[in-house]
């Protein structure tokens, strides 16, 4: 059948449909007919279906719709099911990670829970979807090319929101979902670790992210510009090269002295995007746990400069003294909104004597803390100045600060070592 | 090249050229080591219209020099004691231009009884009065000899604007009140037990930096050096300024704000019942310099604690917020200016007329150490600290 049409040709060809090249095992039988759309044959084949789902594409489908709706539903619930506000703030909108101080137990719903268990939903989709195309491929008797390039992307996104987490010991370390909160993450991680620009990795995952794009627009601006000459039919310009290849590749050894084949280009551009995924998992991978701050790293291995001063005034000692300051994170993990409660107003009226001070002010919910501990009995609260200056049970008149959204489990819970490194 | 490209590369030109010049015209002046992106970027037209909106009130003519009105000429003058009752007046004349210019008088003081402390807006002027000498006096490191007025911030609105309460979307500012640290970054290249800080942690210091750097109208690169925030030697000297305003800011919220709240009614407080408290915008509001460092306190003695005399200190109440202060001997400036204090004299505890507020001033020297642990409340003691593993 002479089905071959030109790629920008305006004449849609309407005839019986296309079922399809006979596989030496047939997996299904092929019976919903395939249809037609004007519209999607504007920019693509006119053809829909036959399309085959099975079992794994089903299931798939099952707990993509269930990640989806966990994700969605916690979002429009942050803004009390209102749906002006809903659409008007999705882009802020995150369904967040558990805080560290769970690590990488499972934390209550609303502080994390709804995240694992959409994360682990969208993950058996994502690998489920891979089976499927491994299994779709193989029946076609294709080579495995596609579900490989796949895993490089499933390979990123699991050491993103489960692997580098698990070694790090916290789910709090993986990504949250939401528009902008995704990309926030992606500012605060490379602001964690000393600038992600230095990271070697990171900058091959940049060029091969960069080379991806213009391989892309080399390899589709040259078949377009020979499709004339029937250049689009690679396949066939292969094994029988026509007027259309020659002249493509006569193009780049005109403009740069040398060219891919056919096939080759296709290889390099297969390479450079499976690449792009690959080396950006094993940086992402190394931070943190293997290097905890890219700049000095790159100024130990040369890569970095050291700079001069360039500030007229250096900072004295005594300056120098004021400006060391502390890490946010201290073990163990002393932030206050991971370990302690809301904090107290010290200023406020003091109880009357004799008086309970939670009974004589309801409003105030700071209970009595009792120094939690970790699986191995060392404490996690005390220790600290930011413990001991809001551990005490102080009643406050003139409003609580609020209960920080990263409070911790209660101090029955077992081991909430925030952060935690293998 | 025919015709119809030229004329289309023609009209691309001018397009361009045109939607160029509609845009706000952004400088980049270059500060730091060459290649480092070390730069301050301001545009220009904004700039221009911001100081075009920025109005300073004229400065009321002074007044004759003359002995200080001491708390015996005026009833119930617990602060304003060390000027004289001419300069009292004027001074009174500015606030009310400064504060309340369309409530007048009347907005603080009872006019059947000016020294009544009835209203509550009068207790709370007076504790502003003490709040802006101990801005002046001992934070000089700064505000520079600049100062600050009622103006600065209130800009003729008996609230200022940018005023912050607490809510569940705002817990960087928290910084401002009383959260300490922000470092996230490493100084080793390994990862170490020192540092555990996580990305949530990272986000905060994220939001809290972005929080700051609208407050000033300034980019990232005014303090910090982009490749490697934490670096102090590459940072600008204005980071060290900025630091201290940090702890400034908290020092007022403790000391002064948070303990008004009880004073205030209920019109005035928060959705969850707190005062209105201060950030870097109250004062700067989107200029790096409040009001483009016009000099307006100079002009007013009453904003400068007069030598010889000690604010109002209620020590006690200031304890556990020791560890937000600063060394004495960095937070004294090493400029003088007229009624600088003497160093120390701010700590000397004395109390001066009926303290007014619940709140403190400044802590003593003992606990301005920083990583002072100190209990936050005689009635319960925290548990003990064991030592750490």
């Amino acid at each position: 059948m002479a089905d071959y049409q030109n790629l920008f040709t305006r004449v849609q060809v309407r005839a019986a449909p296309d079922w399809g090249v006979p596989i030496p095992q047939p997996v299904f039988k092929r019976q919903l007919p395939p249809r037609f759309s004007h519209w999607l044959g504007k920019i693509g084949d006119a053809q829909i279906g036959p399309l085959y789902l099975g079992t794994t594409g089903v299931m798939s489908l099952i707990f993509g719709f269930a990640a989806f709706e966990i994700i969605g539903l916690n979002l429009w619930s942050q803004v009390h099911w209102n749906p002006v506000q809903f659409i008007r703030q999705l882009p802020w909108l995150s369904l967040d990670p558990p805080p560290p101080a769970y690590g990488l137990h499972f934390p209550p719903m609303d502080k994390g829970g709804w995240w694992l268990l959409a994360g682990f939903f969208l993950t058996v989709s994502v690998i489920l979807w891979w089976v499927r195309l491994y299994q779709r491929a193989k029946a076609l008797r294709m080579g495995t090319h596609l579900p490989w390039a796949f895993a490089s992307a499933i390979w990123l996104f699991l050491v993103l929101g489960f692997i580098r987490p698990v070694l790090m010991g916290s789910f709090g370390e993986a990504v949250p979902f939401g528009i902008f909160p995704h990309l926030d993450w992606t500012a605060a991680f490379s602001i964690r670790y000393g600038n992600l620009f230095y990271n070697p990795f990171h900058m091959l995952s940049i060029a091969f992210l960069y080379g991806s794009t213009l391989l892309f627009a080399m390899h589709a601006g040259t078949i377009l510009a020979c499709s004339r000459l029937g250049a689009e039919r690679e396949i066939e310009q292969i094994t029988d090269r026509g007027t259309g290849a020659e002249r493509a590749m006569l193009f780049w050894r005109w403009t740069m002295g040398w060219n891919a084949t056919m096939e080759s280009i296709h290889r390099w551009c297969w390479w450079f995007a499976v690449l792009t995924t690959l080396t950006g998992g094993i940086g992402i991978l190394l931070t943190g746990t293997v290097v905890d701050n890219w700049f000095l790293w790159g100024q130990r291995h040369g890569i970095v400069p050291h700079y001069p001063r360039v500030y007229e005034q250096p900072l004295v000692p005594e300056q120098a003294g004021e400006t060391r300051g502390d890490y946010q994170g201290v073990p163990p993990d002393t932030f206050p909104g991971l370990t302690n409660g809301p904090r107290a107003n010290p200023y406020a009226q003091p109880a009357a004597a004799g008086t309970p001070a939670a009974a004589q002010n309801p409003a105030s919910p700071t209970p009595v803390r009792q120094p939690q501990t970790n699986a191995i009995g060392q404490p996690t609260n005390a220790g600290s100045p930011a413990a001991a200056d809001s551990g005490a049970p102080v009643p406050t008149t003139a409003g609580a600060p609020p209960p920080s959204p990263e409070t911790t489990p209660p101090a029955s819970q077992p081991s909430p070592s925030a952060g935690g490194r293998p | 090249m025919s015709t119809p490209m030229m004329r289309f590369v023609a009209l691309v030109a001018l397009a361009s050229t045109a939607s160029l010049a509609g845009c706000k015209r952004t400088l980049s002046v270059e500060t730091g080591f060459r290649g480092t992106a070390q730069e301050v970027n301001f545009a220009s037209t904004r700039l221009a219209a911001q100081l075009a909106n920025t109005h300073i009130p004229a400065a009321i003519p002074p007044v004759p020099a003359a002995p200080p009105a001491g708390t015996t000429t005026w009833r119930n003058v617990q602060v304003l004691t060390d000027i004289s009752p001419a300069e009292l007046t004027r001074t009174m004349v500015a606030i009310t231009s400064w504060v309340a210019p369309q409530q007048g008088c009347n907005y603080c003081h009872n006019p059947a009884n000016f020294a009544s402390d009835s209203l509550y807006t009068k207790v709370v002027a007076r504790r502003m009065f003490q709040m802006v000498r101990q801005i002046n006096g001992n934070w000089q490191n700064h505000v520079d000899g600049t100062g600050v007025t009622c103006y600065t911030c209130h800009a003729g609105n008996p609230v200022p604007h940018n005023v912050w309460y607490f809510t569940d979307q705002n817990q960087p500012l928290r910084h401002f009140l009383d959260r300490q640290d922000v470092r996230v970054q490493s100084r080793t290249v390994e990862p170490t037990e020192a540092n555990r800080s996580s990305i949530k942690q990272t986000e905060y210091t994220y939001a809290l930096m972005l929080t700051m750097s609208r407050s000033l109208g300034v980019n990232c690169t005014y303090c910090h050096m982009s490749p490697r925030w934490s670096d102090w030697s590459q940072s600008p000297p204005q980071r060290l300024t900025a630091l201290r305003g940090i702890r400034m800011v908290r020092e007022l919220n403790n000391s002064y704000l948070l303990p008004l709240a009880a004073t205030l009614p209920a019109q005035r407080l928060g959705p969850r019942g707190d005062g209105p408290k201060v950030q870097c915008s109250t004062c700067h509001n989107g200029a790096y310099k409040p009001l483009y460092g016009a000099q307006m306190a100079k002009n007013y003695p009453a904003l400068y604690a007069q030598a010889n005399v000690a604010p109002a200190v209620q020590a006690a109440d200031s304890a556990a917020r020791a560890n937000a202060q600063a060394s004495p001997s960095v937070r004294q400036g090493t400029n003088s200016a007229p009624g600088l204090q003497p160093p120390g004299s701010a700590s000397a505890g004395t109390p001066v007329g009926g303290a007014a507020g619940q709140g403190a001033a400044p802590a003593t020297p003992a606990q301005q150490q920083r990583q002072t642990v100190t209990p936050a409340s005689p009635v319960a003691a925290p548990p003990p600290a064991p030592a750490r593993p």
